[in-house]
């Protein structure tokens, strides 16, 4: 088993910080490894959201994941957006940095969704030359999520797994792997998860994802909205033997349940976590 | 790169005219914006259809999740207004909104800024004056949850100035405060969206009120004409001397006790940050 080559810590089990939990948190004082924070939902508020997660922030490790960073964008790099992602950083002393392999949109426009990038090697060039830029600026590590897609380009250059592992490398940038966004994109484009884990940098891999999706028969959707299914544990397993263990996230994004529903999900990662360590030994 | 072969810009030009379209996916795919970017009939060149959808279907599932986002972010800012016109008409309006006002944000949070504009520049829209004072509150309130925290005035500060500066002090609003004239009566809607009862709809009548957050909860104060221009006078910059003679011009003992009453409440309320003497 490799650590991360930055010697980020892991950080255990955690899960999504969500408005709905702030309460249950502040008094109960969960037993939990660390909070996950969406970046842009605290940059502009000076209110109950940015108190509340200066208390959590005081208790708990935090790392943050924002969604609007747009890496893949053809459209300028957003320095005012960054200066107060990394303000947000320094104010919650949060441990990393990151957001997806994606681009949101152009012309000044955010559709506020993860739109594909094709898998070319112009696309591989332009999203490593910003991320460099943008890592600079951040002045701490940018980790990067491989995302679920709903569609594949024609002109595409090579498979996803080797986009990802290339753009970590040539950027010089941390991964945040989601094994369920693997799940997701290997049933609707009909690969192999297991040779997309096999792909990736070990030693580039942060932190970890998992989550519920939505299937509806002909695609598998991403939402966040329910648990973790059995062949995600499983990949996620996999993925435990081959790459280490590293910080492990469970998102819950939609219909979101009460905080021990959360916590009960995320605390059968530590299930698998264990069994994995026992077997090595 | 051949010349067929889309460049990573107009490829994501396409795609982002595709998802936002308001139409169907075909007629997002067949719009004069997308056709001029990528040839509808060349779509299977540039998304491959899958085992189980067709290429179009694909780029359908992105187009289908936008207008849905979009919703969500404004019915979370928007609740009166939603509740008044229902769910059927409150997407539609979403359709028409963000096709006037798309997010240049990196935050949802800022995506319904513009809806009390909306409604002025679409005064066919039905109820559209009323719906523009709903706008409005609710937009006020929005920007009160998000202002900056700030100290409240305290009765030392108050005591400690000297009885002679008092004619010139100045007051300071906190951030999170909003003054507000309607030309419809607001807040019964606001209440019954709140006490789940039917919403009482438009009706025509003046209110002012004060939006303001004490302990990062947003407050209201529902103010008479007299109370909220000499609040607006004050929150405006104006001598404490010279707002409250005007307000007391009458110089009736009931009246300056009426102001006197006014301004302990807004006191009391943490309206104010700081006075300068």
């Amino acid at each position: 088993m490799q650590n991360n080559r930055w010697g980020l810590p892991d950080l255990g089990l955690g899960v999504g910080l969500r408005t709905t939990h702030y309460a249950h948190i502040l008094s109960e004082k969960p037993d939990i490894g660390f909070f996950e924070i969406l970046t842009e939902n605290y940059l502009d508020t000076g209110g109950r959201p940015l108190f509340m997660l200066d208390q959590i922030a005081e208790r708990y490790p935090t790392v943050m994941h924002g969604v609007s960073m747009s890496i893949g964008s053809t459209d300028p790099i957003n320095f005012e957006y960054l200066a107060k992602v990394r303000a947000l950083a320094e104010r919650t002393g949060s441990l990393w940095v990151s957001d997806h392999i994606c681009w949101t949109g152009v012309l000044g426009r955010n559709t506020h969704d993860l739109l594909p990038l094709p898998y070319t090697e112009e696309s591989l060039a332009h999203s490593v030359e910003r991320i460099k830029v943008i890592q600079d600026f951040l002045e701490r590590p940018l980790v990067l999520e491989n995302p679920s897609t709903y569609l594949e380009f024609a002109d595409d250059d090579m498979k996803e797994w080797e986009f990802v592992a290339r753009l970590a490398e040539e950027a010089d940038c941390g991964l945040l792997f989601d094994v369920n966004n693997v799940y997701v994109s290997a049933y609707n484009h009909g690969y192999d998860p297991v040779a997309y884990i096999d792909a990736i940098p070990a030693d580039r891999v942060c932190q970890y994802h998992l989550a519920g999706h939505t299937n509806k028969g002909t695609h598998i959707i991403d939402t966040h909205s329910d648990h973790v299914v059995d062949p995600v544990w499983e990949l996620f397993g996999h993925t435990i033997r081959t790459v280490g263990l590293r910080a492990t996230l469970l998102e819950w994004d939609a219909d979101i349940p009460p905080f021990e529903v959360v916590h009960q999900e995320v605390l059968k990662a530590g299930d698998w976590r264990r069994q994995e360590v026992a077997n090595v030994a | 790169m051949s010349l067929d072969r889309p460049e990573l810009a107009r490829l994501q030009h396409w795609m982002q005219e595709v998802v936002a379209h308001p139409g169907t996916i075909e007629e997002a795919i067949e719009s004069d914006g997308a056709e001029q970017k990528i040839p509808s009939e060349r779509l299977s060149d540039v998304v491959l259809p899958s085992h189980s959808m067709t290429s179009a279907e694909r780029v359908g599932v992105y187009h289908g999740m936008y207008l849905m986002r979009m919703e969500e972010a404004l019915e979370t800012d928007y609740p009166v207004i939603r509740y008044h016109l229902g769910d059927r008409q409150f997407s539609h309006l979403v359709r028409e909104y963000v096709q006037r006002y798309p997010s240049t944000s990196y935050t949802l949070n800022r995506l319904g800024d513009h809806l009390p504009q909306f409604f002025l520049d679409e005064p066919q829209w039905h109820d559209a004056a009323f719906l523009h004072d709903l706008a409005r509150l609710e937009l006020a309130m929005t920007e009160v949850f998000d202002e900056e925290e700030s100290p409240v005035l305290g009765s030392e500060e108050l005591e400690a100035v000297p009885p002679d500066a008092w004619e010139e002090a100045r007051l300071r609003p906190i951030p999170a405060l909003r003054l507000l004239a309607f030309k419809h009566a607001v807040i019964p809607n606001l209440v019954a969206y709140h006490e789940d009862r039917p919403s009482p709809g438009p009706r025509r009548r003046a209110t002012w009120v004060v939006l303001y957050r004490r302990d990062y909860s947003v407050l209201r104060l529902e103010l008479s004409r007299a109370e909220y221009d000499l609040l607006k006078a004050i929150v405006e910059g104006a001598p404490l001397g010279e707002a409250l003679a005007t307000a007391a011009a009458s110089k009736s003992q009931r009246q300056q006790a009426k102001v006197f009453r006014w301004f302990r409440t807004w006191i009391s309320e943490g309206l104010f940050t700081a006075i300068e003497s």
